[in-house]
Protein backbone atom coordinates (compact mmCIF):
# COMPACT_ATOMS: atom_id res chain seq x y z
CA UNK A 1 0.00 0.00 0.00
CA UNK A 2 1.21 3.51 -0.75
CA UNK A 3 0.59 6.17 1.43
CA UNK A 4 0.09 9.64 -0.83
CA UNK A 5 -1.64 13.26 0.24
CA UNK A 6 -2.96 15.53 -3.04
CA UNK A 7 -2.65 18.93 -1.05
CA UNK A 8 0.58 20.70 -2.80
CA UNK A 9 2.43 23.58 -3.38
CA UNK A 10 5.71 23.15 -4.09
CA UNK A 11 7.04 21.31 -7.22
CA UNK A 12 8.22 17.95 -4.94
CA UNK A 13 5.59 15.53 -4.30
CA UNK A 14 6.98 13.16 -1.90
CA UNK A 15 5.15 9.18 -1.56
CA UNK A 16 5.85 7.11 1.64
CA UNK A 17 6.21 3.79 0.94
CA UNK A 18 5.12 1.89 3.86
CA UNK A 19 6.61 -1.65 3.62
CA UNK A 20 10.06 -0.24 2.74
CA UNK A 21 9.90 2.18 6.03
CA UNK A 22 12.42 0.99 8.76
CA UNK A 23 11.10 3.90 11.27
CA UNK A 24 14.26 5.65 11.86
CA UNK A 25 12.66 8.63 11.48
CA UNK A 26 15.55 10.33 9.38
CA UNK A 27 12.62 12.29 7.35
CA UNK A 28 10.32 13.24 10.70
CA UNK A 29 13.52 14.67 12.32
CA UNK A 30 14.78 16.61 8.70
CA UNK A 31 11.40 17.79 7.33
CA UNK A 32 8.42 17.41 10.61
CA UNK A 33 5.86 19.66 8.55
CA UNK A 34 5.79 17.19 5.55
CA UNK A 35 6.65 13.69 7.68
CA UNK A 36 5.56 11.59 10.83
CA UNK A 37 5.33 8.77 12.46
CA UNK A 38 1.62 6.87 12.42
CA UNK A 39 0.78 4.95 15.25
CA UNK A 40 2.45 1.78 13.98
CA UNK A 41 6.01 3.71 13.72
CA UNK A 42 5.78 4.20 10.24
CA UNK A 43 6.58 7.15 8.23
CA UNK A 44 3.48 9.01 6.41
CA UNK A 45 2.81 12.66 4.64
CA UNK A 46 1.21 15.04 6.43
CA UNK A 47 1.28 17.70 4.49
CA UNK A 48 3.27 18.34 1.09
CA UNK A 49 3.45 21.86 1.43
CA UNK A 50 5.09 21.87 5.41
CA UNK A 51 8.38 22.49 4.14
CA UNK A 52 10.60 23.78 0.85
CA UNK A 53 11.53 21.71 -1.57
CA UNK A 54 15.43 21.20 -1.38
CA UNK A 55 14.24 20.50 2.29
CA UNK A 56 11.38 17.67 1.03
CA UNK A 57 14.54 16.09 -1.36
CA UNK A 58 16.95 16.22 1.92
CA UNK A 59 14.23 14.04 4.23
CA UNK A 60 13.98 11.72 1.18
CA UNK A 61 18.16 11.09 0.77
CA UNK A 62 18.55 10.64 4.65
CA UNK A 63 16.18 7.59 4.53
CA UNK A 64 17.99 4.37 4.86
CA UNK A 65 15.35 2.03 3.06
CA UNK A 66 15.09 4.64 0.09
CA UNK A 67 11.22 4.10 1.30
CA UNK A 68 10.45 7.77 0.11
CA UNK A 69 9.74 8.88 -3.33
CA UNK A 70 10.27 12.32 -4.64
CA UNK A 71 8.40 13.06 -8.12
CA UNK A 72 8.80 16.79 -9.67
CA UNK A 73 5.25 17.47 -10.89
CA UNK A 74 6.24 19.83 -13.70
CA UNK A 75 7.74 17.36 -15.40
CA UNK A 76 6.77 14.49 -14.28
CA UNK A 77 10.20 12.96 -13.54
CA UNK A 78 10.86 10.94 -10.22
CA UNK A 79 13.92 13.37 -8.81
CA UNK A 80 14.78 10.94 -5.69
CA UNK A 81 15.79 7.90 -5.97
CA UNK A 82 17.01 8.97 -9.15
CA UNK A 83 16.27 6.16 -11.86
CA UNK A 84 19.47 4.77 -13.27
CA UNK B 1 15.52 21.81 20.05
CA UNK B 2 18.07 23.51 17.21
CA UNK B 3 16.65 22.53 13.86
CA UNK B 4 19.36 20.93 11.68
CA UNK B 5 21.47 22.92 9.23
CA UNK B 6 23.71 22.12 6.35
CA UNK B 7 27.46 22.07 7.38
CA UNK B 8 30.60 20.94 6.09
CA UNK B 9 33.61 18.95 8.10
CA UNK B 10 36.28 17.54 7.55
CA UNK B 11 38.38 14.50 9.05
CA UNK B 12 41.11 15.36 11.75
CA UNK B 13 41.70 11.78 13.21
CA UNK B 14 40.98 8.32 12.87
CA UNK B 15 41.47 5.39 15.27
CA UNK B 16 40.96 1.69 14.93
CA UNK B 17 39.81 0.11 17.85
CA UNK B 18 39.71 -3.80 16.19
CA UNK B 19 38.40 -5.03 13.33
CA UNK B 20 35.26 -4.16 13.74
CA UNK B 21 34.72 -0.60 15.07
CA UNK B 22 36.61 2.71 14.14
CA UNK B 23 36.41 6.14 15.76
CA UNK B 24 36.18 9.45 13.23
CA UNK B 25 36.88 12.66 14.92
CA UNK B 26 35.55 15.91 12.66
CA UNK B 27 36.06 19.20 12.75
CA UNK B 28 33.76 21.58 11.89
CA UNK B 29 34.32 23.76 8.78
CA UNK B 30 30.98 25.52 8.19
CA UNK B 31 30.05 26.66 10.17
CA UNK B 32 32.89 26.73 12.60
CA UNK B 33 30.68 25.70 15.86
CA UNK B 34 27.38 23.37 15.71
CA UNK B 35 25.92 23.03 19.36
CA UNK B 36 24.85 19.69 20.12
CA UNK B 37 22.77 17.64 22.57
CA UNK B 38 24.18 14.55 23.80
CA UNK B 39 22.42 11.51 22.01
CA UNK B 40 21.68 13.13 18.59
CA UNK B 41 23.07 12.64 15.44
CA UNK B 42 24.65 13.95 12.10
CA UNK B 43 23.01 12.99 9.05
CA UNK B 44 25.79 12.63 6.63
CA UNK B 45 25.54 12.71 2.72
CA UNK B 46 27.06 9.72 1.44
CA UNK B 47 27.81 9.51 -2.37
CA UNK B 48 28.02 11.60 -4.80
CA UNK B 49 24.12 11.26 -5.93
CA UNK B 50 22.79 12.59 -2.40
CA UNK B 51 22.32 8.82 -0.24
CA UNK B 52 22.19 10.31 3.31
CA UNK B 53 23.13 7.80 6.46
CA UNK B 54 22.43 8.66 9.97
CA UNK B 55 25.12 8.59 12.52
CA UNK B 56 24.94 9.19 16.65
CA UNK B 57 27.75 11.26 18.19
CA UNK B 58 29.61 9.68 21.11
CA UNK B 59 31.69 12.74 21.59
CA UNK B 60 30.71 14.53 24.59
CA UNK B 61 28.81 17.96 23.84
CA UNK B 62 30.87 19.94 25.51
CA UNK B 63 33.15 19.71 22.17
CA UNK B 64 31.07 22.36 19.80
CA UNK B 65 33.40 22.43 16.98
CA UNK B 66 33.48 19.18 15.97
CA UNK B 67 32.26 15.78 16.98
CA UNK B 68 33.29 12.23 16.74
CA UNK B 69 31.80 9.09 15.45
CA UNK B 70 31.97 5.63 16.47
CA UNK B 71 31.61 3.56 13.14
CA UNK B 72 30.75 -0.38 12.75
CA UNK B 73 32.65 -1.21 9.76
CA UNK B 74 31.46 -4.80 9.22
CA UNK B 75 28.17 -4.44 7.34
CA UNK B 76 30.37 -2.81 4.40
CA UNK B 77 27.32 -0.43 3.44
CA UNK B 78 27.41 2.37 1.43
CA UNK B 79 27.82 4.75 4.44
CA UNK B 80 30.51 2.83 6.10
CA UNK B 81 32.57 2.05 3.75
CA UNK B 82 32.44 5.63 2.52
CA UNK B 83 33.58 6.65 5.82
CA UNK B 84 35.91 4.22 6.32
CA UNK B 85 37.65 5.49 3.03
CA UNK B 86 37.98 9.05 4.31
CA UNK B 87 41.05 10.31 4.25
CA UNK B 88 42.30 12.75 7.12
CA UNK B 89 41.34 15.93 5.96
CA UNK B 90 38.57 15.56 3.94
CA UNK B 91 35.72 17.19 4.04
CA UNK B 92 32.21 16.24 4.30
CA UNK B 93 28.64 17.42 3.65
CA UNK B 94 26.03 16.77 6.72
CA UNK B 95 22.78 18.02 8.38
CA UNK B 96 23.48 18.77 12.11
CA UNK B 97 22.09 18.28 14.81
CA UNK B 98 19.20 15.76 14.41
CA UNK B 99 17.18 13.87 16.91
CA UNK B 100 15.42 13.27 20.36
CA UNK B 101 17.02 10.51 21.66
CA UNK B 102 18.43 12.73 24.95
CA UNK B 103 18.67 12.97 28.52
CA UNK B 104 15.39 15.37 29.78
CA UNK B 105 16.24 18.64 32.08
CA UNK B 106 14.24 18.52 34.91
CA UNK B 107 13.30 15.27 34.69
CA UNK B 108 11.40 13.66 37.67
CA UNK B 109 13.89 10.21 36.53
CA UNK B 110 15.64 9.56 39.93
CA UNK B 111 18.08 7.46 38.01
CA UNK B 112 19.15 6.84 34.84
CA UNK B 113 19.85 2.81 33.50
CA UNK B 114 21.64 2.87 29.65
CA UNK B 115 21.23 -0.11 27.47
CA UNK B 116 23.65 -0.87 24.83
CA UNK B 117 24.59 -3.68 22.51
CA UNK B 118 27.53 -2.97 20.09
CA UNK B 119 27.64 -0.01 18.57
CA UNK B 120 24.39 1.49 20.04
CA UNK B 121 27.22 2.15 22.87
CA UNK B 122 27.30 5.27 20.87
CA UNK B 123 25.01 8.02 22.03
CA UNK B 124 25.72 6.63 25.54
CA UNK B 125 29.46 7.63 25.32
CA UNK B 126 28.05 11.56 25.09
CA UNK B 127 25.77 10.72 27.74
CA UNK B 128 27.47 9.48 30.20
CA UNK B 129 30.21 11.99 29.99
CA UNK B 130 27.41 14.88 29.60
CA UNK B 131 25.94 13.80 32.41
CA UNK B 132 28.69 13.19 35.02
CA UNK B 133 31.36 16.04 33.37
CA UNK B 134 28.85 18.84 32.69
CA UNK B 135 26.11 18.37 34.11
CA UNK B 136 27.61 16.79 37.59
CA UNK B 137 24.52 14.69 37.48
CA UNK B 138 24.30 12.97 41.41
CA UNK B 139 21.58 10.39 40.19
CA UNK B 140 22.73 6.55 39.88
CA UNK B 141 23.46 5.87 36.26
CA UNK B 142 24.70 2.19 35.21
CA UNK B 143 25.91 1.56 31.67
CA UNK B 144 25.19 -2.22 30.17
CA UNK B 145 26.96 -2.76 26.80
CA UNK B 146 26.60 -5.78 25.08
CA UNK B 147 29.27 -7.31 22.60
CA UNK B 148 29.63 -10.40 21.35
CA UNK B 149 33.31 -11.11 22.00
CA UNK B 150 35.90 -9.90 24.96
CA UNK B 151 38.28 -8.57 21.93
CA UNK B 152 35.65 -6.57 20.68
CA UNK B 153 35.49 -4.39 23.74
CA UNK B 154 37.38 -0.86 23.90
CA UNK B 155 36.60 1.85 26.00
CA UNK B 156 36.60 0.00 28.88
CA UNK B 157 39.17 1.35 30.35
CA UNK B 158 37.77 4.44 29.85
CA UNK B 159 34.18 3.63 31.33
CA UNK B 160 36.26 2.10 34.82
CA UNK B 161 37.84 5.23 35.30
CA UNK B 162 34.80 7.49 35.15
CA UNK B 163 33.39 4.87 37.56
CA UNK B 164 36.01 5.26 40.01
CA UNK B 165 36.19 8.97 39.58
CA UNK B 166 32.14 9.29 39.99
CA UNK B 167 30.82 6.49 42.36
CA UNK B 168 27.22 7.11 41.34
CA UNK B 169 28.42 6.29 38.04
CA UNK B 170 28.74 1.81 37.17
CA UNK B 171 29.69 -0.21 34.15
CA UNK B 172 28.74 -3.42 33.35
CA UNK B 173 30.03 -4.71 30.04
CA UNK B 174 28.30 -8.09 28.71
CA UNK B 175 29.86 -10.66 26.38
CA UNK B 176 27.84 -13.54 24.61
CA UNK B 177 30.71 -15.39 23.72
CA UNK B 178 33.21 -14.81 26.13
CA UNK B 179 36.02 -17.18 26.86
CA UNK B 180 36.24 -18.59 29.77
CA UNK B 181 38.10 -16.64 32.25
CA UNK B 182 36.04 -13.86 31.43
CA UNK B 183 34.82 -12.84 35.15
CA UNK B 184 32.15 -10.35 34.58
CA UNK B 185 28.63 -10.73 32.81
CA UNK B 186 27.82 -13.26 30.55
CA UNK B 187 25.28 -13.38 28.05
CA UNK B 188 22.62 -11.36 26.57
CA UNK B 189 22.48 -7.60 28.43
CA UNK B 190 18.97 -8.76 29.90
CA UNK B 191 21.28 -11.77 31.77
CA UNK B 192 22.83 -9.17 33.55
CA UNK B 193 19.98 -7.30 34.14
CA UNK B 194 18.48 -9.89 35.78
CA UNK B 195 21.00 -10.53 38.49
CA UNK B 196 21.26 -6.83 39.22
CA UNK B 197 18.21 -5.16 41.12
CA UNK B 198 16.60 -2.34 38.96
CA UNK B 199 15.57 1.28 40.20
CA UNK B 200 12.14 1.70 40.63
CA UNK B 201 11.87 5.21 39.22
CA UNK B 202 14.65 5.12 36.88
CA UNK B 203 14.43 6.17 33.12
CA UNK B 204 15.96 3.22 31.11
CA UNK B 205 17.49 4.21 27.92
CA UNK B 206 17.76 1.70 25.18
CA UNK B 207 19.69 1.37 21.97
CA UNK B 208 20.67 -1.28 19.98
CA UNK B 209 19.32 -3.11 16.50
CA UNK B 210 15.44 -3.88 16.75
CA UNK B 211 15.64 -7.14 18.09
CA UNK B 212 18.05 -5.83 21.38
CA UNK B 213 15.09 -3.54 21.82
CA UNK B 214 12.02 -6.28 21.40
CA UNK B 215 13.53 -8.29 24.29
CA UNK B 216 14.59 -5.19 26.47
CA UNK B 217 11.37 -3.86 26.49
CA UNK B 218 9.66 -6.84 27.43
CA UNK B 219 12.37 -7.79 29.97
CA UNK B 220 11.38 -4.40 31.49
CA UNK B 221 7.78 -4.99 31.38
CA UNK B 222 7.68 -8.10 33.05
CA UNK B 223 10.27 -6.75 35.33
CA UNK B 224 7.27 -3.79 36.08
CA UNK B 225 9.02 -1.00 34.18
CA UNK B 226 6.50 1.63 32.86
CA UNK B 227 6.05 2.16 29.35
CA UNK B 228 7.04 5.63 29.64
CA UNK B 229 9.82 5.01 31.54
CA UNK B 230 11.52 3.71 28.52
CA UNK B 231 13.35 5.65 25.75
CA UNK B 232 14.74 4.24 23.03
CA UNK B 233 17.15 4.56 19.37
CA UNK B 234 17.25 1.92 17.07
CA UNK B 235 20.44 1.06 15.17
CA UNK B 236 19.85 -0.93 12.41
Amino acid sequence: MIDTQSKQIGRYKVVVIREKCISAASCVAIAPGVFDLDEENIARVISQDGEEDDIKLLAAQSCPTAAIIVTDTESGKQVWPPIL
Amino acid sequence: MTPPKPCTAKLADKFIFNDKFIKLDFEFTQPGEVPIQAGQYVSIQVSERGDRRPYSICSSPAITHGFELLIDVTPQGLGSTFLQNLALGEEIKLLAPLGVFTVPQNSEEEALVMIATGSGITPFRSMVLDQLQQKSDQREITLYWGLREERQLFWQDEFSELADEFPNFHFHPVISQPLPEWPLCKGRVTNCLSVHDLPTNAGYYLCGNAAMLEDVVSFLAERGVLKNQVHHEKFY
